[in-house]
């Protein structure tokens, strides 16, 4: 009888340990594949670089072709009145776009996530919406130049939230947040009014600001490309 | 007798050991699916930006070899004492057109939003805009109207009494113009339930989208303002 009981114990026994050792092949096999994924990833990873060293080496060259450009225009084109004005539209239009690093009286405002409240109340975070209203009011107060964290406003920015992170251009940013405005500081002031987004953002959403008149505002160009491939001019 | 019953609590207890052990392999498994997950995402951020840093070298490359075309055009022309007027010309009108200041064709998408009053949330709304034209743009738009109000580096889309492009006042139907790449910008915006269209439709407002060729976008009648703007130059 004895016998009997001790031979079922180690026979369930036995069947347990069996179903363990499959566990540990499934491990295994998972192991496996995280290693697989962990080198496609590190593959994808260099080859992200490689791509962003490749941008990045352009980007320069390009620099310096349209500094040669710019001589080159300089030179060739210096003589009539007429080229010279369009020479100097083409300027002030290409300052407008944001190609041109500038300088000029404005506002700097300062935000930050404010991470003394409580964990999880998603409230005291900036999101991409907060930027948006921002910008957009700096524009109706007459702003001529504008950047996020130095990602320069053109006419082909988006503000995006691409999970938790906040893209401008594409470029990741990050709190805290420094958006500078060129133009009439007692126009662009007007973000500070009552009832103003950026009051919003602190009476209710607890997000204070800093923000100041600054008379030597530095914001740079866009390093990115403008393109124009499906316009086409009417005349 | 007592023999026996010794070696079996100690084989027992030897099971019972490896028991445990197997329960932590399995912990184990159930973590490293986590994991797992986790690294799926990042591989597809991963791709994501490895798509994103092709493509802005692809355009920089672009650039880079039309400054360098047009380099090349502006030492030939000086050497043969030709006009170099018509290089200039055509740079300005390439920046004219990306700046709004020319009026402009080509293939795109036309966007028309309308105010639906027997829905709560029917009404379209300052933000509604504001969020569209952020999401053309990631789409790569390059020239945007709102009822034929040119969208500038410097537009705003505010609310006072009724909403205002450009300090300009419109109303329902919203005709949204749009001159980019058609696939890319109908694709960002009807993905599936999180889409700018599906989104909007689900709560009543009334939004139709459809692709047009030639579309006519009229330029900026406004002044690109500079006046706090000084370039910084160039060493």
């Amino acid at each position: 009888m004895r016998k009997k009981k001790v031979a079922i114990t180690l026979g369930i026994m036995c069947l347990i340990l069996t179903f363990g050792i499959m566990i540990q092949l499934n491990t295994t096999n998972k192991a496996d594949q995280t290693a697989a994924r962990n080198i496609r990833e590190n593959g994808l990873r260099d080859e992200v670089l490689k791509w962003k060293e490749k941008y990045d080496i352009a980007y320069e060259k390009l620099e310096q072709a349209q500094t040669t450009l710019e001589e080159e225009r300089k030179k060739s084109v210096s003589k009539d009145a007429d080229s010279v004005q369009k020479q100097e539209e083409l300027k002030q239009i290409n300052t407008a776009l944001g190609l041109n690093d500038v300088t000029g009286r404005g506002i700097i405002i300062t935000i930050k996530d404010n991470n003394s409240g409580k964990l999880g109340d998603r409230n005291d975070i900036i999101h991409d919406s907060d930027l948006k209203n921002i910008i957009n009011e700096l524009k109706n107060s007459g702003a001529q130049a504008i950047s996020i964290n130095d990602q320069r406003i053109v006419p082909s920015t988006a503000i995006t939230c691409v999970g938790s992170v906040i893209q401008v251009n594409n470029e990741k940013v990050g709190s805290p947040f420094i958006i500078k405005a060129i133009g009439n500081q007692d126009l662009l002031w007007n973000v500070k009014r009552p009832g103003g987004f950026l009051e919003i953002l602190e009476y209710t959403y607890g997000i204070p600001n800093e923000t100041k008149k600054v008379n030597n505002v530095s914001i740079p160009k866009y390093s990115g490309v403008l393109t124009d491939k499906y316009l086409e001019s009417i005349k | 007798m007592k023999k026996g019953k010794k070696i079996m609590i100690v084989t027992i207890g030897l099971i019972c050991f490896l028991l445990t052990y197997v329960m932590c392999m399995q912990f184990k498994v159930i973590e490293e699916t986590n994991i797992t997950e986790i690294e799926n995402l990042r591989e597809t951020e991963l791709t994501e930006k490895l798509a994103t840093w092709k493509e802005k070298y692809e355009e920089t490359n672009i650039k880079l070899q039309e400054a360098k075309q047009k380099i090349e055009e502006y030492r030939q022309k000086r050497e043969s004492n030709q006009e170099t007027s018509d290089l200039l010309d055509n740079e300005l009108s390439q920046a004219r057109r990306i700046a709004g200041k020319d009026d402009v064709k080509g293939n795109g998408i036309i966007i028309t939003l309308k105010d639906n009053p027997d829905e709560v949330e029917g009404i379209i709304s300052q933000e509604d805009l504001v969020e569209l034209i952020n999401e053309l743009k990631l789409a790569g738009a390059e020239a945007i109207s709102i009822n034929d109000n040119r969208i500038v580096n410097m537009s705003d889309i505010v609310y006072t009494d009724c909403i205002m492009v450009n300090t300009k006042r419109v109303v329902s139907p919203y005709i949204i113009k749009v001159i980019g790449n058609q696939k890319y910008i109908e694709s960002a915006l009807t993905t599936k339930t999180v889409g700018y269209i599906d989104k909007h439709r689900s709560k009543g407002k009334d939004i139709t989208i459809e692709k047009q060729n030639n579309i006519r976008i009229l330029k900026y009648d406004g002044e690109l303002k500079l006046d706090y703007i000084k370039v910084k130059e160039e060493q």
